[in-house]
């Protein structure tokens, strides 16, 4: 129905999909999130809600410092949000 | 919470942790080791019996302590049996 | 303390009203002093304080890095909220 040239409008009213609703199908499946700073994590993404808190079951988290990789094994975390800058779905982890 | 698949949103994720041995770290890098009294909205948080952790060495002890939400990275909640 | 009237962990500092507090801040500044008055942002009224200000140096006979404690008192001081990290009453509070 809608034209070309009315599409960008269509779409920017209502959108196909929210960037959380690609968050949501990620929901049970493996999440690599990049904070700001030098920090990273990966993760099954269990639940979130509308500041992108996150709930995170088996997580590798990694910290970048001078002296190279830091990682550390997390059982089930709450992720502050606020500091989250990317996610990317699928998890793979940071280069070796 | 039935299966360890089943959805779960922060604020499920608070219910089951509160009183229960928690891990907070900080963005500064610091841990703090305690029981979870309580939290609000803002991620503030009033622990009891915590420890203070900075690179992984006990630097101090604090009967109860509250922590200021903007300094909050995570909270990890360690499972009570492994795997 | 009576830790079962905490409902919200600003009812920590509610009952830490007019006793001595320890408020780690940003910055290596560590604080001792009696509440006189606090808001939900955390900025803090406090009476009679001791500050503590951590700094570290090199030491030029071994060129090992060592750490200052720099004290002084306050007898009346404003915290703003945003720079306090930790709020403690220092009973039972140890620090090794």
């Amino acid at each position: 129905m809608a034209t070309s040239s009315s599409g960008a409008v269509a779409a920017q009213a209502t959108p196909s999909y929210l960037p959380l609703a690609l968050i949501d199908k990620c929901i049970g499946s493996k999440i690599w999130i990049i904070m700001k700073g030098d920090k990273e994590l990966v993760g099954t993404l269990r639940g979130f809600d509308d500041f992108v808190n996150m709930v995170l079951d088996d997580v590798t988290e990694y910290t970048f410092t001078s002296e190279g990789k830091q990682t550390t094994q997390l059982d089930s975390i709450l992720l502050n949000g606020n500091n989250i800058t990317m996610l990317v779905p699928g998890g793979q982890p940071p280069e070796e | 919470m039935s299966g360890s698949t089943a959805k779960r949103n922060p604020s499920d994720f608070l219910k089951q942790v509160l009183g229960r041995p928690v891990v907070v770290k900080l963005n500064n890098g610091t841990d703090y080791r305690g029981t979870l009294a309580c939290l609000d909205g803002y991620m503030n948080i009033a622990m009891e019996q915590t420890e203070e952790y900075v690179d992984g060495k006990l630097k101090a002890k604090y009967g109860d302590a509250f922590l200021r939400g903007n300094n909050v990275l995570y909270i990890c909640a360690q499972k009570t049996v492994k795997k | 303390m009576d830790t079962s009237q905490v409902e919200v962990p600003l009812d920590l500092i509610r009952l830490s009203l007019d006793e001595k507090v320890y408020v780690k801040c940003k910055g290596d500044r560590e604080l001792t002093g009696k509440l006189h008055a606090f808001d939900q942002h955390l900025n803090m009224v406090l009476e009679a304080v001791e500050e503590t200000v951590k700094t570290t140096y090199v030491d030029e006979t071994d060129g090992e890095e060592r750490v200052k404690r720099t004290k002084r008192t306050m007898e009346m001081l404003f915290v703003r909220g945003d720079s306090v990290i930790l709020v403690s009453p220092p009973v039972r509070t140890h620090q090794s």
